[in-house]
């Protein structure tokens, strides 16, 4: 007779994978309230681009208080572009703690959220031990230069502004 | 009213691939789908094969794929699987096991994932004077997980079983939670890394086509659920 269950335990990842879930909803609702509505944050869009207004370089109508922070911190010439907006929110030293913290939490929930489904289905989909062995080592590792990166990105973000 | 029967043949010596056969039966809206098929064996041809035993719900032993969902040929009534008069009824083995012959499947793998979960009472205290007694209230959390009839409609229905070969799937599974929350019972430790493993518990994606595929139409994924959350606790 085969045996079955001889390996280690996975009830950690699956636990985890229960609690990054839940809290991605949360994570995922704030971030984009913040970054796309929130009138605080002084990113509100106005206005939707079409597809041509994008190609000719037409930038989004900020609000009187977006406009006003940027034009603050660069200038009464400055253009408003959402990068502007969003590198004014990471520049300032009291949000910037709050934010990075925050999209550090998002990007660790989300990679190993996303990145421990993609091995479920992987293992469902390679049926050999060597195979999955291999499969499970090039995802991991994937995920990991993603962290790195992310973590780069989060962290240097509004450095020069 | 006549029906047409399909059936999904397959004989190994013939070395012909597996085929449907159409069959004219006679039945009443009453009759149960099994019926059909013993028509078939007994009056049409006799060289059909299926399982059946009891022909009450209670061997498990005619679990197949009727219209396409796995039942309990016993357990159903024509007039839940036809409209009337000249419709069509199909039947099928089980999807997920090597088919031996015609409606009968290979269950050696189904049974050895119910046997790897050492579904017997573990329990290493000296016997009491008399029986080892359960209050009611104790005996309710595995009463539904105790209809079971070891029929495999539900390990059949499961694409993580299909998927994977080695998964245990929801029958074996089911039984690792009534013994394992049988209050008599004190075999977690040896029970609990059977199914907290890579066959084990966390290829059940709460997909829910056990719960519908169960004839004794038992909770599955619930007590698995239930199971899981007592896997993590035990390790942590
Ligand atoms: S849980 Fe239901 S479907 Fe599964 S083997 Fe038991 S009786 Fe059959
Ligand atoms: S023949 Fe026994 S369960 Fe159907």
């Amino acid at each position: 007779m085969r045996t079955y269950g001889t390996n280690r335990s996975n009830a950690l990842n699956w636990f985890l994978h229960r609690i990054t879930g839940t809290f991605l909803i949360f994570l995922l609702i704030t971030h984009f309230w913040v970054q796309h509505y929130d009138a605080q944050t002084a990113t509100v869009v106005a206005q939707t681009l079409s597809s041509e207004q994008i190609e000719q370089g037409v930038l989004p109508e900020y609000s009187s208080e977006a406009r006003a922070a940027v034009k603050a911190k660069f200038g009464p010439d400055a253009t408003v572009t959402p990068y502007d907006v969003v590198m004014l929110r990471l520049a300032d030293p009291v949000y910037a703690v709050l934010w990075k913290g925050f999209n550090i939490l998002f990007l660790i929930f989300a990679l190993h959220h996303g990145f421990y489904g993609l091995n479920n289905i992987l293992s469902d989909y390679i049926r050999n031990d060597m195979g999955r062995l291999v499969a499970r080592v090039l995802s991991w590792s994937l995920a990991l230069v993603l962290l790195v990166v992310g973590l780069y990105a989060v962290i240097t973000a509004g450095w020069t502004y | 009213m006549k029906l047409n029967v399909k059936v999904r043949r397959y004989d190994p010596e013939s070395g012909k691939p597996p085929y449907w056969a159409t069959y004219e039966v006679p039945a009443e809206p009453m009759d149960s789908a099994l019926s059909l098929l013993l028509h078939i064996k007994w009056h049409l041809d006799g060289t059909l094969t299926f399982r059946k035993s009891c022909a009450h719900g209670i061997c498990g032993s005619d679990a197949m794929q009727i219209n396409g969902e796995n039942k309990l040929a016993c357990s159903v009534l024509v007039q839940d699987l036809v409209k009337g008069d000249g419709d069509t009824i199909s039947f099928a083995p089980l999807p997920g096991s090597p088919v031996i012959k015609d409606l009968v499947i290979d269950q050696t793998r189904f049974f050895e994932k119910y046997r790897a979960v050492m579904p017997w009472l573990i329990n290493d205290t000296p016997p009491p004077e008399r029986e080892r007694l359960q209050s009611p209230e104790e005996h309710a959390i595995i009463e539904d997980a105790t209809k079971c009839i070891m029929c495999g409609a539900c390990t059949h229905s499961c694409p993580s079983t299909w998927a994977d070969p080695d998964y245990l799937g929801p029958a074996a599974m089911l039984k690792a939670y009534r013994y394992t929350f049988d209050s008599r019972d004190a075999g977690s430790a040896q029970r609990l890394p059977i199914v907290d493993s890579k066959d084990g518990l966390w290829k059940c994606y709460t997909i829910f086509n056990c719960v519908q595929a169960c004839p004794k139409e038992i909770d599955i994924t619930r007590w698995l659920s239930a199971l899981k959350r007592k896997a993590v606790t035990a390790q942590y």
